[in-house]
């Protein structure tokens, strides 16, 4: 009998074949080595460079430069303050605006309102285009020789101002990116809810809370893991910014914001490392909030 | 679970392994494929058109068949959009770049020359001998080593343009313009006829150096714009404050959408008889003749206007193109021959017979052929005593950019101005040393 658990524990325990071994060394260790060579390596050589000055040509060119390129960004940059704003608003907006009307629709469409397919449809639309196609079409329509202005009758020479005009400009291009991102925060949220219990759903009707009780203490709190997702998401995209913005403007800086200012210091005619800088600054303040977040989260899990 | 799929014949294993080393061999083999190119002596040429104009696809098709014609080498060539080249032209030249495209003399090729990116040329100017006049080799020559690294072809000024018919039916004379008062009036003119006074569109950042560079040189003299471009003197002196203060007079005549057009827009509004005057780089006549003949017989231009008697209108903006040949590319040799060509006369005459209405540095243009707007553009030239290449070619790269911007804010909110001179004077500061 002993022997014959201890055979069936062995045997257990040998799961993984040779041929086993190989498989998951390949299956983890391609992605991962891709992942260090593509991302991890450039990140680190990144956050190097920014202590350096150097135009990127030849490495025999690079000199040391300490923190000379921050000092630069924070004090002799004032388009650093408008980028750092202009991400600030993109942020507030998504936290604010978009995001939760994303939750809303989707609660409205989950509850199967008169027309929730078409619904469905027309607000997932743009979240199936790139913000660069997305930053075509509003070119298009909003521009200087755009639809709109043909439409009001004004050619080129008393075409009403939009993306130029920075009193409009940036409610113009946040409703432009809230106009995908809806969609795309409905979407997370449809899936999460349709995994919603309904008997809990049905318990608290039965124990009389009203729609907007149900969904703050039993339907929002059990969709923990998309909570999650969502806010990481709105973080990441307000920080990340800039397909959107390279449309519209070009790299002349119309409407600065922080990824703006990396490529134009890196990718322009005059590349320095300014723009590692710019990167650098980028990261931490994607990562700061973030890392607060799913600590805060994770910490309650594991209670 | 290891148990039960042992028995199969196919089994989740082998179809793991066989997508695992799919994967591998798929990226292993891209990277074989791309090395797959090899580096010729002598045979075909590439060539980038810098440009997506059709008028300057078809000139450069014109040219590059003649030499095909001329000595039996295949060129093939590309058109791209000029501004994301430039962007790009560091990251272009150290990839795979085509062996010979159009670029801008000055410090857009000395800089990238001094790190080697460019093939010298020298030898081929020297083989195109009196062809090319001793003041266009020597604003082609880096001032590090002496030697030439691009081959100058065309050039053009920067001045006032605008349609004959338009200012005859307002009754305006900008022929006649003596002092900025006179300027003054005729853009006065112009608005109180509901067309814009001067044209201006700024989406790129660059087009409103050319007013800059001119509004400077006039107010405080040639000496002072070089001397402020190279730090040598300040953006927030007082001259410099004023040449703002100079430009702002311009603003009430201009479009109320300066920041949203560029200068395509700047082009379409004169093509459009919506605007008066437009100042502008001659370039884009080409888009003009391209339009109809009766387009491009109406264009005519004059110098800017004088500002400060004790300067006159002795300085000009006439920045100079030409082709040059990537250092890395598959067929340098070829590629400078090319170059070659369309610097001399055969490659100008085709390039001419093709529509084009470039003034061309070779000595050998039968300046008695010049059609009347091209010897306009000639007496505005030769009107000045000092040359500028324009603002972003005559001062360091990385901070053209900056002045650029500046300049947006200005346009932006002019009240600003102090706070612009400051940050253009702190980023100047800033900057590292060459």
């Amino acid at each position: 009998m002993a022997t014959t658990a201890v055979s069936k524990k062995t045997h257990r325990r040998r799961a993984f074949s040779r041929g086993d071994r190989t498989t998951l060394g390949l299956f983890v260790g391609v992605p991962t080595f891709l992942h260090i060579a593509l991302v991890w390596i450039p990140a680190i050589c990144t956050i190097l460079l920014s202590f350096t000055y150097w135009n990127g040509i030849q490495l025999s060119n690079i000199r040391w430069a300490g923190l000379a390129n921050y000092h630069t960004i924070f004090t002799a940059s004032p388009l650093f303050w408008d980028a750092l704003r202009n991400n600030l608003y993109w942020l507030l907006w998504f936290t604010f605006l978009a995001t939760p009307l994303g939750i809303l629709l989707a609660y409205q469409i989950d509850r199967q309102i008169k027309g929730h397919k078409f619904y469905e449809s027309i607000y997932y639309l743009p979240v199936v285009l790139s913000l660069a196609v997305i930053g075509i079409i509003w070119q298009f329509m909003l521009g200087p020789s755009g639809f709109v202005q043909g439409l009001l009758g004004y050619g080129i020479e008393n075409a009403i101002p939009i993306f130029g005009n920075y009193k409009i400009n940036t409610y113009v291009i946040l409703s432009i990116a809230s106009w995908r991102h809806i969609g795309y925060v409905m979407l997370l949220y449809l899936a999460g809810l349709k995994s919603v219990d309904p008997s809990l759903r049905e318990a608290s009707a039965i124990d009389g809370a009203t729609e907007w009780q149900t969904f703050k203490r039993v339907i929002f709190p059990s969709m923990g893991p998309v909570n999650v997702i969502v806010i990481v998401i709105t973080v990441i995209e307000s920080l990340r910014a800039f397909d959107l913005i390279y449309i519209i403007y070009g790299t002349s800086t119309g409407w600065p914001i922080l990824g703006m200012l990396v490529f134009q210091n890196i990718y322009g005619q005059s590349a320095s490392m300014l723009g590692a800088a710019y990167a650098v600054i980028l990261l931490l303040l994607s990562i700061t909030p973030i890392v607060l977040y799913l600590r805060t989260v994770f910490r309650d899990e594991n209670r | 679970m290891s148990n039960e799929v042992k028995g199969n014949g196919v089994s989740r294993r082998t179809v793991l392994k066989g997508a695992a080393l799919g994967g591998l061999g798929v990226v292993g083999g891209g990277t074989l494929l791309s090395s797959c190119g090899s580096k010729k002596a002598d045979g075909p040429v590439k060539f980038t058109v810098r440009g997506t104009g059709e008028a300057g696809i078809k000139i450069a098709q014109a040219v590059n068949d003649a030499y095909t014609k001329k000595t039996g080498i295949q060129v093939t060539q590309q058109a791209v959009e000029s501004n994301p080249f430039q962007d790009g032209i560091s990251q272009y030249l150290q990839g795979t770049p085509d062996d010979a495209f159009g670029w801008m003399a000055g410090w857009r090729t000395n800089h990238y020359a001094d790190q080697q990116l460019f093939h010298d040329v020298s030898a081929n100017i020297k083989n195109l001998g009196d062809q090319l006049p001793a003041s266009f080799v020597g604003g082609a020559t880096n001032p590090a080593d002496g030697k030439q690294y691009i081959i100058p072809t065309t050039w053009y000024p920067w001045g006032l343009h605008y349609r004959k018919s338009t200012m005859q039916s307002l009754g305006l004379d900008p022929e006649n313009i003596a002092t900025w008062d006179d300027f003054m009036k005729l853009l006065d003119g112009t608005k109180k006829k509901g067309l814009v006074g001067y044209a201006l569109g700024d989406k790129g950042g660059w087009e409103a150096m050319g007013t800059f560079d001119v509004v400077n040189a006039r107010l405080n003299g040639y000496q002072y714009h070089i001397d402020l471009l190279n730090g040598k003197a300040k953006w927030t002196d007082e001259k410099t404050i004023n040449t703002f203060k100079q430009i702002g007079m311009l603003i009430p005549y201009m479009n109320k959408n300066v920041l949203d057009i560029s200068w395509e827009g700047m082009r379409d509004l004169l093509l459009q008889k919506k605007c008066g005057a437009m100042l502008m780089g001659s370039w884009f006549a080409n888009d003009f003749k391209a339009q109809s003949q009766a387009d491009y017989d109406d264009l005519w231009l004059v110098p800017f206007p004088e500002i400060n008697p004790e300067f006159g209108r002795d300085s000009i903006d006439a920045p100079l193109d030409g082709i040059a040949v990537a250092a890395n590319g598959a067929n340098p040799e070829g590629g400078a021959a090319l170059a070659e060509f369309w610097a001399s006369e055969e490659g100008m005459n085709a390039a001419i017979a093709a529509g084009s209405t470039d003034l061309y540095c070779n000595t050998k243009m039968d300046t008695s052929s010049y059609d009347a707007f091209n010897k306009q553009k000639l007496a505005v030239v030769a009107e000045a005593k000092h040359i500028m290449f324009f603002l972003d070619r005559d001062t360091r790269n990385d901070f053209a950019t900056t002045v650029g911007i500046g300049i947006q804010n200005f346009l932006k909110n002019p009240a600003d101005l102090n706070k612009v001179v400051d940050s253009l004077q702190a980023s100047w500061e800033a900057l590292p040393a060459l």
